[in-house]
């Protein structure tokens, strides 16, 4: 598994490299024209962007690997399909996460920038750092650096589960309808059902924690970020159930059932 | 045991097109076999059932008495007719995936096969004519050590005098406990190589046998034979 992962980073190191230097390019034309105003504005485009592009370039990943004949270099191997949809999911996180690092690293130093340009003064340690990232995060947007921490792992965890739905349409289409007449309608009807049904399941857990919930709605900006991992909890572990769920689903298909 | 690959019953279904039907064969070791037939008689279908890049509808296969699965792919060669090399590497960036990925990969060996054809292992794939892509396609099969090599129109789109290179390099690279299947459209350039062929024809097995006993037996060459099972 560890060398279908390392093939895959080799494939798409260059595509995340352009799209770290266009990041930090686009961060710094942002506060070079419109100061603190660019940096938050940065801050807040930068991973509804960066997410568009993660999930469509992961999703294409493996699409292109049963689409494609250059998949052959994958398939004639001998890895099960569980150690290939497995191996796709973990260069999903990994990919994931290095991201997540990226937009972390953009709030830590746009948060010292805005710190400086406001006229905080501060000592270079890492208490410090983090009371003026929490000054500018509590001043600006409502809440500290351990709530955008739950927020991204929340946002990461459901992506995931939602690149997931997309890997089990395209397997589906690629095994059980690859013989079938509108097999890609019917995938993406498939796609679009999963999708309504992990909203449903966590619609269906929060209603069902739903005083847990009012609670922190009374509660607005005081909840904690130790209060809110816990609201988010089982949102989070419903995601993930869900995901293993499909994995070994793809896996199965990938294994019994394919048609390349 | 010198049987190594077992196919009974066999049958392939696209939508409602039947790709092979009832196909009932075996092959032995230390044999080369020459899989004849035109465009969509079934013998790309029936080598991408075998490596596991497509699913069988109905029947099995067995490669050295084990059925297939993930774990066969191990012992057999495949050279698929498609471009499949990722274009964006370098040729010394393939073999490095193949020397990863196959335990069996003779890295000495692709190395000196593509010095001898010509090919430069700092072109990146995409910048290779179809020629060389052929060649590079025919050593990297050629460069695992395995029981079953199955080249999909090993000559396709390669030169008269590339030809010749890749039929020497299946020659020499066979011996009596491996079996090599080669499909080929040019009937007269695999001929002198063969010891069996396997004739299909709409997804079904027509004719098969020993080489030499059907030149004998219908008192044609084999590209003769051809052309008498498909006009």
């Amino acid at each position: 598994m560890f060398k279908i992962i390392k093939y895959d980073f080799i494939r798409k190191y260059k595509l995340l490299l352009i799209t770290i230097i266009c990041s930090i390019l686009l961060n710094l034309l942002a506060v070079a024209k419109n100061g603190v105003n660019g940096s938050f504005g940065f801050l807040i485009a930068f991973p509804i962007l960066i997410a568009i592009l993660y999930i469509g370039d992961i999703i294409k990943m493996y699409s292109d690997d049963l689409n494609k004949k250059s998949g052959y270099m994958l398939f004639m191997t001998s890895h099960s399909g569980y150690q290939v949809v497995v191996s796709k999911v973990i260069t999903a996180i990994l990919e994931g996460l290095t991201i997540l690092l990226l937009y972390l690293i953009f709030i830590i130093i746009n948060s010292l920038y805005i710190s400086f340009v406001q006229g905080f003064e501060l000592n270079v340690n890492i208490g410090e750092v983090i009371k003026a990232i929490n000054l500018v995060l509590s001043g600006n947007l409502g809440f500290n650096l351990g709530h955008v921490f739950v927020f991204l792992l929340t946002a990461f965890v459901l992506a995931i589960s939602f690149i997931m739905t997309a890997y089990t349409a395209i397997t589906i289409r690629k095994s059980l309808f690859s013989e079938v007449k509108l097999g890609g309608f019917l995938s993406f009807v498939i796609f679009v059902g999963l999708n309504w049904a992990t909203s449903f399941t966590s619609g269906k857990l929060m209603s069902a924690l739903s005083p847990n919930y009012e609670n922190a709605i009374n509660f607005g900006s005081r909840i904690s970020a130790t209060e809110l991992v816990m609201l988010l909890l089982p949102v989070m572990i419903l995601s993930a159930v869900e995901s293993v769920i499909m994995i070994i689903g793809s896996g199965y298909l990938l294994e019994k059932k394919i048609n390349l | 045991m010198n049987q190594i690959l077992e196919i009974n019953n066999l049958n392939k279904k696209y939508y409602n097109k039947v790709a092979l039907e009832d196909i009932n064969i075996s092959f032995e070791r230390g044999k080369i076999y020459g899989l004849m037939g035109p465009n969509g008689s079934g013998k790309t279908t029936l080598m991408k059932v075998i490596i596991g890049l497509h699913k069988q509808t109905s029947g099995n296969v067995f490669i050295d008495g084990n059925p297939l699965s993930y774990k066969t792919k191990a012992n057999v060669s495949y050279m698929p007719t498609e471009n499949f090399l990722y274009d964006d590497f370098k040729v010394k960036d393939i073999v490095k995936f193949y020397e990863d990925m196959y335990s069996d990969f003779k890295k000495e060996y692709v190395m000196q096969i593509l010095k001898d054809i010509n090919v430069d292992t700092e072109f990146k794939v995409s910048k290779l004519s179809s020629g060389l892509v052929g060649k590079l396609k025919v050593a990297l099969a050629l460069s695992r050590d395995v029981d079953i090599y199955m080249l999909d129109e090993p000559l396709n789109g390669v030169d008269v005098l590339a030809r010749d290179v890749i039929m020497d390099l299946i020659t020499k690279s066979h011996n009596e406990n491996k079996v090599f299947i080669i499909s080929s459209h040019l009937v007269s350039e695999t001929e002198k190589i063969l010891d069996s062929v396997v004739f299909l024809k709409e997804g079904k097995l027509e004719l098969s046998g020993d080489a030499e006993e059907l030149r004998q037996q219908h008192g044609l060459s084999i590209e003769n034979l051809y052309k008498e099972v498909y006009k």
